[in-house]
């Protein structure tokens, strides 16, 4: 399942990933934050709205956007830690990065639930923000 | 002892800022990677030195288990936040007396004697910087007024 997810992503097929989530999963993607004055911001809903648009625009703003499954420990009760390397080639401006045309290649780690139907309940991703700022030429912390 | 133990223990220790605890709960050739800070190296040095400067830095240190599993190949896999508030240099980072809290992922591997044998630690620095009061990834131990 973990792995289809990943091939999906691969392949750029956003509805592909998405059908691998049962309807109401949630993500969290650790590091989207954005910090307002009133309230921050976090990457954070279901699979169907926040998860789809997160995936969908990175595709865009990185065209060749690919991924390495590195490692897959599968644990009781559906979870599931995947080790994965994603890099791309960055075409547009992102997540307040401005478009410089640089590649990036980056450690993440995922933690998945799935559940007993073998649809993904949950996704969590860990990586380092500073690091994919450094490596598209971007060095404001905000 | 379970690795589930393992694990437990060794976040009670980070916690508690015992460094000698937490090696104690390692092999002797137990590795660490902390993906971040691109640090890659023994247990006992890279680890140690990681570990020293979180507890010399933030005195208060809370460690919080949000999420802890054993997965196959027996990797103990655990989502924790650290709170603290800073009262020393960290990570090159000027002492603001600001409080922070860090959402972070581990992976430990342990050996069948129970004992840890790899440990990888993922988190984003730059939540770190942010929370910190640093405005530039080139000007870390510059920080905001």
């Amino acid at each position: 399942m973990v792995a289809a997810f990943f091939a999906a992503y691969r392949a750029h097929d956003v509805e592909g990933m998405v059908d691998l989530c049962a309807e109401g999963a949630r993500l969290r993607y650790v590091p989207f934050e954005v910090w307002g004055r009133q309230r921050v911001l976090h990457g954070e809903g279901t699979v169907r709205t926040v998860g789809k648009l997160i995936w969908t625009a990175l595709i865009d703003a990185f065209p060749d956007l690919t991924n390495t499954v590195t490692s897959l420990r599968v644990g009781a009760e559906g979870n599931v830690a995947a080790e994965v390397s994603i890099g791309g080639t960055q075409a547009k401006p992102f997540g307040g990065i401005a478009n410089a045309g640089r590649r990036y290649e980056l450690p993440h780690l995922f933690l998945f639930r799935v559940s007993g139907g073998e649809l993904i309940e949950d996704i969590v991703a860990y990586w380092d923000y500073a690091a994919w700022k450094r490596q598209l030429g971007c060095l404001e912390v905000d | 002892m379970t690795a589930q133990d393992t694990a437990e223990k060794f976040f009670g220790a980070m916690q508690a800022g015992n460094v000698d605890a937490v090696l104690a709960l390692a092999t002797p050739d137990a590795t660490v990677w902390l993906v971040p800070l691109d640090r890659r190296g023994p247990l006992a040095a890279d680890g140690a030195r990681y570990l020293g400067e979180l507890a010399g830095a933030f005195p208060d240190l809370l460690v919080r288990v949000r999420r802890l599993f054993v997965a196959a190949g027996r990797t103990a896999v655990a989502e924790i936040t650290i709170e603290g508030t800073q009262a020393g240099d960290f990570l090159g980072v000027a002492d603001q007396e600001k409080q922070f809290d860090l959402d972070q992922a581990w992976m430990l591997t342990i050996a069948e004697d129970d004992r840890i044998s790899a440990v990888t630690g993922y988190w984003d620095q730059n939540q770190l910087y942010r929370r910190l009061g640093v405005k530039r990834l080139d000007k870390i131990n510059i920080a905001a007024g």
